[in-house]
């Protein structure tokens, strides 16, 4: 407790730098969060998407996808390496949202096939998975949970039809977090819904869908297994893992990168800041670093001592900095709740990496006050005045 | 009287401090002397006369320029960095004027520093603090801060400091210089009481007649050196 009550001499300096590198891994831990979000997306979005191939109308791309016809079903089930397919509507789980910043919720509806081949498994809090026959029946992501009120055996409203909650998903960090699954029936009856008028009259409902997931056979490769569907069913875009990769996961890279690239400058001024506090530090207390080595202080242990203090600095305000982002995240989450957002997430890494970084910046920034310090004659140091 | 142990010898002392280009103090100047073990001396002399240079390089505070310092028959004036730093936890102790204590830290803190820069653990270096807390007469105010203390105080939990390590050699400069004489007479009595148990050798500078005095030997010096720097013994030797 010695080294506190050296660090806290000069308590308002030493509190303003504190607050610097508070304010720095703030923003780290901020900023951070949106990445870890989008990171986790992207990650659980490349894994579900790593083994299979998803079929969409030609001219779609990730973010809208127009109606295919259910009639290209047994084209796609014929191309050859097809083991299953799965058919489905994805739509907006509220069509008022136009603009959306983040991941917006999303109602997905599904024949059910091909559930024995899927890799990416979901687990359930409560209740079960849905079934083919589940008619009027959903199954809640857990990030939706809140914002519709669900508990299994209730009833919830999705676009101002109620239905009955059978299952509530684990978190999954993901895609599903965010999403109302149904059957295929109810989905198309929904989707069709809220078509303009003049397309609704055209369209048969339990003709539409909008996409078709194609489950390879054992040692297809789904890259060629894209390419193949291309070539045997026209009308329609097939994609296999590396499209994702290619559309999505580069482009949040760099997304990542500008986030956590303001943090770091941030974290870089309070970094400065610790340097100057620890150089004020060394410079007043010069004569005192002249007693320690008339008493028999080693360079080493000089170093140790400012290098310690300048540690504590960047301990305490990494802390602080990440207890008030966290506060801010779960704030942020809790407001956006109600808007579909769910913009943020701490992981461990984040936050163990946000305080040993914080860490580390001071003990670097004390770095040259501390062989300052330590190479000081005694002499000198002591006439210092 | 019979001839003791020679435990700190310096022999043709030169040292310049360079404050700029063509701008150089010689604060030492062949500068010679030999102190005995077990002995409290006093150096006086008017000031600029290189006293306290002459105490600081003999107790491994300073460098030389030229000359040599040997401390309990061990040549100094060449050793690094870290083994000086050795010495001076282990073989010397120091007490200066204006006390020098760390301010944040309470009486019994600051002589544990000295004892823990020497290499104790905590609990070794409480236990030796209370000692030679206890051997200054302040066991009753460890936990006081140097604010809290009186001057005289103040420089007793300095001497504890020094002592903590049981040093071969304690050095003082003007440690009655801050202090009033009730206060400077407590703690020359004091220096003398450890010096007559402990058997540690005391260099004193001093501006007080009074206090030197009380001393073994008396050195004078002048212009950067000793005029009385061998004593008794003949200029080109030690005598026996």
């Amino acid at each position: 407790m010695r080294i506190l009550r050296n660090v806290f001499r000069r308590k308002l300096r030493v509190l303003l730098t504190i607050f610097g590198i508070t304010i720095g891994v703030l923003a780290l831990v901020v900023m951070g969060s949106m990445a870890e979000k989008i990171n986790m997306l992207v990650s659980g979005g490349t894994r579900y998407y790593s083994d299979k191939v998803t079929v969409a109308a030609e001219g779609s791309s990730m973010f809208s996808t127009g109606p295919l016809s259910i009639g290209k079903y047994d084209a796609i089930k014929a191309v050859p390496g097809v083991a299953e397919v799965s058919a489905g509507i994805a739509t907006l789980l509220e069509t008022d949202t136009s603009v959306s910043f983040g991941i917006p919720a999303t109602i997905q509806g599904s024949d059910l096939r091909g559930q024995e081949l899927e890799s990416f498994k979901v687990t359930y809090s409560d209740g079960r998975a849905l079934r083919a026959d589940d008619s009027g029946s959903v199954v809640v992501g857990s990030d939706l949970v809140g914002k519709l009120d669900a508990q299994v055996g209730g009833f919830v409203s999705v676009r101002g039809e109620r239905f009955q909650v059978v299952g509530i998903l684990d978190k999954t960090l993901t895609g599903p977090d965010t999403s109302v699954w149904m059957t295929l029936a109810d989905a198309q009856r929904l989707f069709v819904q809220d078509l303009p008028e003049v397309i609704r009259s055209q369209v048969d409902k339990n003709d539409l869908v909008t996409s078709f997931v194609v489950y390879p056979t054992e040692g297809t490769d789904p890259e060629q297994l894209a390419l193949d569907v291309n070539k045997a069913v026209p009308g329609v875009k097939a994609t296999g893992p590396k499209a994702f990769q290619d559309q999505i996961a580069s482009a949040t890279k760099i997304f990542s990168a500008i986030l956590y690239g303001i943090a770091i400058i941030a974290l870089f001024v309070g970094g400065l800041s610790v340097i100057n506090t620890m150089t004020m530090s060394v410079n007043e207390r010069t004569r005192e670093i002249g007693v320690r080595k008339a008493i028999g202080a080693s360079d080493g242990q000089i170093v140790r001592q400012f290098l310690g203090e300048a540690g504590i600095i960047g301990l305490i305000g990494g802390v602080s900095g990440l207890v008030l982002g966290w506060i801010a995240v779960v704030v942020a989450n809790k407001l956006l709740e109600s808007s579909d957002l769910n913009l943020f997430l701490v992981t461990p890494r984040l936050a163990i990496g946000s305080v040993v970084f914080a860490l580390i910046l001071g003990l670097v920034s004390g770095l040259y006050p501390s062989l300052h310090a330590a190479r000081l004659e005694p002499v000198v140091a002591l006439r210092y005045e | 009287m019979q001839t003791l142990e020679t435990i700190i010898r310096g022999a043709g002392i030169h040292k310049r401090y360079v404050m700029g280009k063509d701008n150089y103090v010689d604060a030492l100047q062949d500068a010679s002397v030999e102190i005995e073990k077990g002995q409290m001396v006093a150096v006086m002399g008017p000031s600029g006369s290189g006293k306290s240079t002459l105490v600081h390089i003999l107790g491994c505070l300073d460098s030389v320029n030229s000359g040599e310092v040997w401390l309990d028959g061990r040549r100094v004036d060449k050793l690094s960095r870290r083994d000086l730093a050795q010495l001076r936890r282990t073989e010397v102790g120091f007490i200066f004027q204006t006390f020098n204590l760390v301010p944040s830290f309470t009486a019994l803190e600051n002589v544990m520093l000295a004892a823990e820069y020497a290499g104790k653990s905590r609990r070794e270096a409480r236990e030796l603090a209370r000692t030679a807390l206890a051997q200054v007469g302040l066991a009753d105010r460890e936990d006081h801060k140097p604010t809290e203390l009186s001057g005289g105080q103040q420089q007793r939990v300095a001497i504890a400091r020094a002592l903590v390590n049981s040093p071969k050699v304690i050095f003082g400069d003007e440690p009655t210089g801050n202090l009033d004489s009730a206060s400077s007479t407590e703690i020359v009595d004091m220096m003398h009481r450890i010096n007559r148990d402990t058997g540690t050798t005391f260099v004193l500078v001093t501006h007080d007649p009074d206090v030197a005095a009380t001393c073994d030997r008396v050195f004078h010096m002048l212009d950067g050196r000793v005029a009385n720097g061998n004593g008794r013994h003949a200029e080109d030797g030690r005598a026996d």
